[in-house]
């Protein structure tokens, strides 16, 4: 029982058909959920988040050219039953323009990855904070479960609530006095761990008004488990401008 | 029973013996648990005594383990079946019936057979852990009926640690690898027999000391027991560490044989290039434990030394926990492709026979396999791309991009062996193309941690949640069903029912994407990972997903009927139900007790997927030349 030669030319103009569908719908898709981003509340959220959007669509298109392939291939040319048991007749073991192509492509898109979004996001982000001149300092303390903020060049210490200018770009110092913990405020893109032994620095220009009340997205969250308390490891965050946080300044230092 | 023994057994007993199924072949288990017992309390009371310690205590705690295991490993048969001839007593008679299944012995057919129990019993309870957090996540309050916080971060815990360690570790690995491996390179066994037996007596205590570490006061790590909280937070993570530790030795113990065995044991004629394509991802699989779990088991044992012995490498004021991470992911994240090479070349293994098509571009599929596991020696650092210096960020970032390379091979291979051939659909076929649409998109979205502007955002949300699963679940677990249905008629000699096995891998193929998909997104918004409590803007999704969590999860109990009672009453398959050339297939089901009879070996004349109609068989069955 030898089963019919397929047209696999024809086959392909139908996985052709697959491929600009698919991409239309999941391409579509995307554009909505992008539109439906949550806050970007720093430069820095902006270079991550922009990195997240691009492999976003990159990888909707690389999941419709391959899964679509896959899924294609699988229904047209499938046998009528499990006891179909003919052998196709094309029964090549390789085939080099496919494996070429593939092959080149796959290269093409790890490079030009490496390049954009990840060289080029870490450029613009060492970029900030190699030009911050002064920055504003602020003196991060985790520990179990609790942040404390302090601000020397201020002469603001030991505040649990965290308030920043608008528009100035921040050198958060991060210490820790227990265990490990992680400094991130999700509207600001970035996070940093805190490390016993360690200082870090995480550099931070936020650039949306706001407080914690306003959008959840501006909080001081632990993002590294620290123990029975890590999930209430928050802290409120207000954005102020550089006049009202002058006036917060003058309020809180001794 | 050595292996030159068995090769010269007469062709008579290759069935083994063929008694029934009696009480007393379960002495060795009851002896193991008894010796066990005794040994973990014994030298846990006497080392809490002498120490002036309680008996929950880390100490007492490590020196039982230790004993309680030494006490299990001999009670399972270990010393009369391996010691005792070392101390000039007589070696057992080697046991080729039913008993063989109930204790140690040199037999990888039914130490597979064991490993498949053990993994879909650790899936189980393990799975329910996975239910209780989806519950405790219903409410973004502290949902206190339920658990407490405490509870809760010791369940996701041991959660992580068993599905990890005790389920997708051994689960393709495992059950299909070690049964298949010796049948596939046409040897009568493994090349280390024993080593393989010790390697699953090794699971079952330390399985059960992670899943019972609440009672000496769990641990609030999850399954990364970070210092300096390890040391802090409760006495359970000595049984993390010696648990980690005990199975990924039992891991090494497996990999030094596949290894050996691809390298020492093949049939005559099996060259390189003929070793069927799932021998070569267990091989790929196998390089990475034998170089990379010394630096990790090693890296658990010294966390634990600063818990008990006052050291202090990753503690205190002098102690360094990124030291830590870099030897907890040196293997943790190869450690993935441990568990997902076996389960590529399973796609890869299944698609020919499936498709009766010749594997495509089976060179570039092979370097696919060895690719992965190579650059996976040099790619951990991803894990925490949060926590190190700028430095460092932009060689680990292109490394871990790279793996996609090797990865997009195996897909490439997939791809082109279904085009153009003639697939037949049964439920484990449609499981592993379920499997490779899961995987595709675990491995997209991986590249999004292995950016580093992405990843700082997205480290550690619930978008890494998604991820992991997406290709652990997915990806292995899909897989590993996959096989246990398309190798079940090799094992048992009956075949699966169909429609349940197509039925169930519908139900997950929806629930387990209406689970995990919508992470995705809460780690978008803003959902960090390992919290009992989150905030009220992400109570919808979280819903959704916990709801889809148990519907995936009752799922589970069909394959599992399915499983059971296809064993039991199942149709009767025959010898090579898929019409497959594989060389497993070419000798009767259910495997004899030796494979190979004395006076026969297969040689291989020709490639194993060769399905062309009139293409010449790739064995010919030659008599073994005498010594």
């Amino acid at each position: 029982m030898n089963a019919a030669k397929e047209n696999l030319w024809k086959a392909f103009r139908g996985l052709l058909m697959v491929w600009i569908i698919g991409l239309a719908i999941g391409e579509t898709l995307m554009t909505w959920g992008i539109g439906n981003w949550p806050i970007l509340g720093s430069i820095q959220a902006h270079i991550t988040a922009d990195a997240t959007t691009y492999l976003l669509w990159q990888a909707v298109a690389i999941y419709v050219l391959v899964g679509g392939a896959l899924i294609y291939s699988a229904v047209r040319f499938r046998a009528s039953s499990m006891s179909d048991t003919g052998a196709p007749a094309y029964q090549k073991r390789t085939w080099a323009p496919f494996v070429v192509t593939w092959l080149a492509l796959a290269i093409a898109i790890n490079l030009a990855n490496t390049i954009y979004p990840g060289m080029v996001g870490l450029e613009q982000l060492w970029g900030i904070q190699l030009d911050a001149k002064k920055p504003l300092v602020i003196d991060v303390t985790a520990q179990q479960w609790k942040w404390t903020f302090s601000y020397p060049k201020q002469g603001v210490t030991d505040v649990s609530k965290l308030v920043v200018p608008e528009g100035r770009t921040i050198d958060f110092v991060l210490r820790t006095k227990d265990v490990m913990h992680d400094f991130w405020i999700p509207a600001w893109g970035e996070k940093k761990d805190v490390i016993p032994n360690e200082v870090r620095h995480l550099f931070i220009t936020p650039t949306a008004l706001g407080t914690t009340a306003t959008n959840p997205m501006m909080r001081v969250q632990c993002s590294l488990i620290c123990g029975n308390g890590h999930p209430l490891m928050r802290a409120p965050v207000k954005v102020v401008t550089a006049a009202d946080f002058k006036k917060w300044v003058a309020n809180n230092s001794f | 029973m050595a292996t030159n023994q068995m090769q010269v057994q007469p062709l008579d007993d290759m069935n083994g013996d063929k008694s029934a199924f009696t009480i007393t072949m379960l002495y060795p288990l009851l002896r193991a648990t008894f010796w066990g017992l005794t040994g973990y309390f014994a030298a846990a009371w006497i080392t809490a005594a002498v120490t002036g310690n309680v008996l929950v205590g880390a100490l007492p705690a490590t020196v039982g383990y230790v004993a309680g295991m030494i006490g299990w490993l001999l009670g399972s048969g270990v010393w009369e079946g391996w010691i005792r001839r070392a101390f000039g007593g007589k070696e057992a008679p080697s046991y080729t019936g039913i008993e063989r299944y109930f204790r140690f012995g040199p037999d990888s057919k039914s130490t597979a057979v064991r490993y498949v129990i053990f993994n879909i019993a650790a899936f189980f309870f393990a799975g329910l852990f996975a239910m209780a957090i989806r519950i405790e996540l219903l409410t973004p309050d502290s949902t206190s009926w339920w658990m407490s916080e405490v509870m809760y971060n010791e369940t996701f815990g041991i959660h992580g640690v068993i599905m990890l360690l005790g389920v997708v570790a051994s689960a393709i690995v495992g059950g299909a690898g070690y049964y298949l491996l010796p049948l596939m390179v046409g040897a009568r066994n493994v090349v280390y027999p024993k080593l393989l037996g010790l390697s699953w007596w090794l699971l079952p205590p330390a399985g059960l000391a992670v899943f019972l570490s609440p009672l000496i006061g769990g641990f609030q790590t999850g399954w990364w027991g970070y210092p300096p909280l390890a040391q802090n937070s409760g006495n359970g993570i000595v049984f993390y560490a010696l648990g980690a530790a005990t199975i990924l030795i039992a891991s090494l113990f497996g990999a030094i044989n596949i290894a050996g065995t691809m390298v020492y044991m093949r049939a005559k004629g099996m060259s390189l290039g003929r070793v069927p394509i799932f021998i070569w991802g267990l091989f790929a699989a196998a390089t990475i434990l034998i170089v990379e779990s010394p630096a990790t088991y090693t890296g658990a044992l010294m966390d634990l030394s600063d818990m008990i012995a006052g050291s202090h490498f990753y503690t205190g004021p002098t102690g360094h926990p990124l030291a830590y991470m870099d030897q907890f992911w040196f293997l943790f994240h190869p450690e993935v492709y441990v568990f997902i090479l076996p389960a590529f070349a399973i796609w890869l293994e299944i698609l020919p026979a499936a498709a009766k098509r010749p594997l495509f571009a089976r060179g570039w599929a092979i370097a696919g396999l060895v690719g992965v596991s190579m650059l996976g020696a040099m790619l951990g650092v991803h894990h925490y791309f949060t926590a190190v210096s700028d430095a460092r960020m932009p060689i680990f970032m292109t490394l871990t991009e790279t793996v996609s390379v090797p990865t997009g091979f195996i897909y490439l291979s997939a791809i082109g062996t279904i085009w153009g051939g003639r697939l037949r659909i049964n439920a484990a076929v449609l499981l592993i193309l379920m499997a490779m649409m899961n995987f595709l998109v675990g491995g997209l979205t991986g590249i999004f941690n292995a950016d580093v502007p992405a990843d700082l955002q997205l480290h550690n949300t619930y978008w890494v949640v998604a991820h992991f699963h997406y290709t652990m679940l997915g990806g292995v677990i899909f897989t590993w069903i996959g096989a246990l249905y398309w190798w079940f008629p090799k094992v048992t000699g009956r075949k699966i029912n169909e429609f349940w096995g197509k039925f169930h891998a519908w139900w997950f193929f929806v629930f387990f994407n209406c689970t995990f998909f919508p992470m995705f997104i809460a780690g978008i918004d803003g959902m960090n990972r390992r919290i009992a409590i989150y905030l009220p803007y992400l109570h919808q999704i979280n819903m959704f997903i916990s709801i889809s969590a148990f519907l995936l999860g009752a799922g589970f109990l069909i394959p599992l009927a399915n499983l059971v009672y296809s064993w039991r009453y199942g149709p009767k398959a025959d010898a090579n139900p898929w019409g497959s050339k594989g060389l497993e297939w070419q000798v009767k089901s259910p495997t004899p007790y030796v494979p190979y009879p004395a006076t026969i070996e297969p040689e291989v004349v020709g490639p194993n997927d060769n399905y062309a109609p009139g293409a010449k068989e790739p064995f010919v069955w030659v008599s073994t030349p005498s010594k």
